[in-house]
């Protein structure tokens, strides 16, 4: 097992590097200057100056020789400077993690939460309205722009019933342990970034229990003369959970790609909206270190999947 | 650098986006004297202190140490904090003494300064001119400053920046009296009033230690106070940043023109326009600078005020005179058709839905540096007259109904940034208009990214360009209509359309370098530089934008001003009525 984790980590590297050397490409053959960019609008900027501020930032040299000396850096952590909050690139990204891992959690545990009930009661009342509703709300769910679903619960919750704040992460003038304030804030853009995961959730969960409850072993508790709960909770909602645990690790991944839009909508000071901030400005420092941070959660997270598969179900041996 | 600033203008939903890449375009010394004009005119209510205001910003700040930020989120609050020497006056342009007074030689060359005896920094320390002269050595030595130049031409600047010089030999602080200090120039500079004067000092005892006279690396573009400064000069301090989230400032109670009202100023991060209007209507944010498309959503909210005033900035149709892709728009004539070919009535009407005026000149006729209107071509729609001139202009309409002159019909791509939906519509407009007197436009959006290089950089790809100027309070027009700030591969310039008249380089040397720098000689220059425009149509000036502005109704003390962007110049003196 040690070994397997070694060697997939070892494989991590060369694939961490190809991801590199294609954003690095493509941010940087990609049109526009950033130095121009960021100095648009200084009024006595001499062409001196441009050129002074291109050597600074190393951008003078050929491409090849910048890919060559950030990775030399990268590899010791150091992504470069941000152009425009001139501060090393990595450290900026990881004082808006937090936020952002906040987001996926809370995410995840609505997904997990709403997504498998809604499933096994859609397998259980199989073919009823009931199942049809919850099919119907899986498919929009996964059909829905979050953005979209996003501005329209501004609208309704925030604009018109003034339950819940619109935007941001903690009203003005609260303290950042206010609880309750945090939880306000969270609730809007944690379950619109849960609704995909939530209609694939019950989707999944909806077949696999349909499944199980065919097998063999669940006839016999039923024959046994257990209780419906009983049979439902301890013998069928178990076994169909079993993939649902190799599913978790590049979920959390993926919540963390998509809380790309949804901090944009909601205006949650995270990594996604700060990773866009940058592209749109061309910060390139803070480009690559978010894509690199994203994709390395990324790999770890199959990572863990993969050993996730082994640890749960004992049919696959690691070779 | 706080002033004498040209960026794109925002006008619309991709505001954070030019305001990210542009320089800000504050007022320096974005305060006033509460006692001066806090008492609101007709009824004499007493002022009510207390309260929190909540400011919506479309981008986060960047860096708060002016001497190296170019960013309009980060001045909008550096400005707070740091005070400047002078004043501008946000409804006049008009430069009043502020942290200090002045005495200009009779050369126009050396400025002999006294710092008011009130002024001190927030921990008690007198603000005196080491702190001008601090401000002045870390933009001399910053690796990461855009605006290094902007000092260039004092004395013995340039030999202190690149390290030749241990001082700067034309600043002296007089040493019996610190708050009086002189500044020399080698040449005369008349928007040095505002660019260098504008400069606020930055406190020597807090960031003096990081230049370094005798080590030009050293320097200040990594000291932890740029983000966190300890003291202030202005009516607020710095008390917290929320990274992406917001930016917190509490009264400075020591300020030299007396204590804000409000005991909170805070900066808060809102991802769009859309977001923006909800969050004035629920309250949580207290003011924001909305669009005229949005303002519809307003009107019915009576819990909430609406500020409206005339833009210091326009958006046009650059037409590049001296692209060979479409040579025929160096013919004057060809221009001018095309600034009668456009109905802009039309324009201010569907496109800022009445909230803007037509342009004709360069600067806004607010400005004082603008020609009387009523002496200028005002272009009125005619479409005769615009085919006529294209016609004089040895154009003859083709089966197509398309204009052409030796095989060679009139098709021009027109080229806006993506996003902004104000100048998507005009250019669909512009489009439409331009086809019924027989000229195609071909348009074109791009990314503003990827569009301002090619500007700036005078790429052959450029043939017309709709994008806009917000311009400083200052109004020399020098980077944009001189002709050499024409952009080119080679140098880069904010002179997008190639123009050079030498009767317009002539008239905007003098009102740059003078000799006489009173705002009457200046006027004269600048009015007449008018003119030429006017004539010459290198741009079809298009619209200049109201600037509107939503406010929570119980804020009192509220006056904006057109040369004030923000529209928070006096907020030391608003109150929130209880």
């Amino acid at each position: 097992m040690r070994t397997y984790i070694i060697r997939r980590l070892l494989q991590a590297i060369p694939t961490l590097i190809g991801i590199s050397i294609l954003v690095f490409a493509i941010t940087r053959l990609a049109p526009g200057d950033p130095v121009r960019l960021y100095t648009f609008g200084a009024l006595q900027i001499t062409e001196e100056d441009i050129q002074g501020l291109r050597e600074h930032y190393g951008l003078d040299k050929s491409l090849p020789e910048q890919y060559v000396n950030w990775l030399t850096l990268a590899v010791q952590g150091d992504f470069g400077k941000s152009l425009q909050y001139n501060r090393p690139a990595l450290p900026l990204l990881l004082e808006r993690l937090p936020a952002t891992l906040q987001l996926a959690l809370v995410a995840l545990v609505l997904q997990l939460a709403i997504g498998i009930p809604l499933g096994v009661v859609a397998a259980l009342k199989r073919g009823t309205w009931i199942d049809n509703f919850i099919r119907v709300f899986a498919v929009a769910g996964h059909a829905i722009p979050t953005f979209w679903i996003g501005l329209l619960f501004i609208i309704i919750f925030a604009v018109g019933l003034r339950w819940l704040p619109s935007q941001g992460i903690l009203t003005v003038g609260k303290d950042v342990w206010d609880i309750p304030d945090r939880i306000s804030h969270i609730i809007m853009p944690a379950f619109v970034l849960a609704l995909g995961g939530i209609a694939n959730y019950s989707r999944y969960l909806r077949t696999e229990t349909l499944d199980v409850i065919a097998q063999d072993y669940i006839r016999t508790a039923h024959a046994k003369g257990l209780r419906e709960r009983s049979v439902v909770y301890v013998h069928a909602l178990r076994n169909a959970l079993i993939p649902m645990v190799t599913a978790l690790g590049p979920l959390l991944a993926v919540l963390i790609g998509g809380s790309l839009v949804i901090e944009q909508v909601f205006t949650w000071p995270g990594v996604g909206q700060f990773t866009y901030a940058a592209a749109r400005s061309k910060d390139y420092p803070v480009i690559m270190a978010g894509v690199m941070v994203a994709s390395t959660l990324l790999v770890v997270s199959y990572l863990i999947r993969d050993i996730a598969y082994v640890v749960v179900d004992p049919r696959i041996k690691v070779r | 650098m706080k002033t004498g600033l040209w960026r794109a203008v925002v006008v619309a939903g991709a505001l954070s986006l030019v305001a990210a890449a542009c320089a800000p375009a504050a007022t320096p010394a974005a305060t006033a004297a509460p006692a001066a004009t806090a008492a609101p005119k007709a009824t004499a209510e007493r002022p009510q202190p207390g309260g929190r205001i909540v400011v919506g910003s479309f981008v986060d700040i960047q860096r708060l140490n002016p001497s190296t930020s170019n960013d309009t989120g980060s001045s909008n609050v550096s400005g707070k904090i740091y005070d400047s020497l002078i004043f501008a006056d946000p409804k006049t342009a008009e430069i009043k003494p502020w942290l200090g007074t002045w005495k200009t030689s009779a050369d126009g060359l050396t400025f002999d300064w006294q710092i008011d005896a009130k002024a001190n920094w927030s921990d008690g320390k007198p603000i005196t001119g080491n702190d001008f002269l601090a401000r002045v050595k870390m933009q001399a030595r910053s690796k990461v400053t855009p605006n290094k130049s902007v000092f260039n031409d004092v004395e013995g600047y340039q030999d202190y920046s690149t390290g030749k010089a241990t001082a700067i030999s034309g600043i002296k602080v007089d040493s019996a009296d610190p708050r009086k200090f002189s500044v020399k120039f080698t040449r005369v500079f008349c928007p040095a009033m505002t660019s260098v004067f504008g400069s606020a000092p930055m406190p020597d005892h807090v960031f003096g230690k990081y230049t370094v006279d005798a080590d030009p690396t050293k320097n200040v573009d990594d000291a932890p106070e740029n983000n966190n400064p300890p003291v202030s000069s202005g009516p607020f301090k710095f008390k917290e940043w929320r990274k992406g989230d917001q930016t917190i400032l509490v009264k400075n109670e020591s300020y030299f023109k007396g204590a804000p009202l409000i005991d909170e100023l805070v900066y808060k991060v809102v991802a769009d326009t859309n977001v923006l209007a909800a969050q004035l209507k629920t309250g949580e944010l207290s003011v924001g600078k909305i669009t005229a498309t949005d303002l519809a959503g307003f009107e019915s909210e009576t819990r909430l005020k609406i500020y409206k005033w005339q833009a210091n900035s326009y958006t046009y149709i650059g037409w590049r005179g001296n692209n060979p892709n479409v040579a025929y728009l160096q013919d004057k004539r060809v221009r001018q058709a095309l600034a009668y070919g456009i109905d802009m009535a039309a324009v201010v009407k569907s496109v800022l839905l009445g909230e803007g005026v037509k342009m004709i000149q360069h600067h806004p006729n607010v400005s004082w540096a603008a020609s009387p209107e009523a002496g200028l071509n005002a272009y009125n729609y005619d479409k005769t007259k615009a085919e006529d001139l294209l016609k004089q202009a040895g154009f003859a309409k083709g089966s197509d109904g398309i204009y052409a002159k030796d095989g060679k019909p009139l098709r021009i791509t027109i080229v806006t940034n993506q996003g902004n939906k104000l100048r998507e519509t005009f250019l669909q407009v512009a489009t439409e208009q331009y086809k019924q007197i027989g000229v195609q436009i071909n348009p074109k959006v791009e990314a503003f990214e990827s569009l301002v290089p090619k500007l700036t950089g005078g790429s052959p790809e450029i043939e017309a360009v709709i994008i806009g100027w917000s311009l400083s309070v200052d109004p020399d027009p020098f980077t944009i209509w001189h002709s050499s700030n024409v952009a080119s591969p080679q140098k880069a310039g904010n002179n997008f359309v190639g123009y050079a008249n030498p009767a317009a380089d002539k008239l905007i040397e003098a009102g740059r370098n003078g000799p006489d720098c009173s705002q009457a000689a200046r006027q004269k220059v600048y009015q007449e530089m008018n003119k030429v425009l006017n004539e010459d149509q290198p741009y079809m000036f298009g619209y200049s934008p109201r600037e509107i502005m939503i406010a929570d109704g119980r804020i009192q003390g509220i006056a904006p001003g057109t040369f004030n962007l923000e529209g928070l110049w006096n907020v030391a003196e608003w109150w929130i009525k209880k």
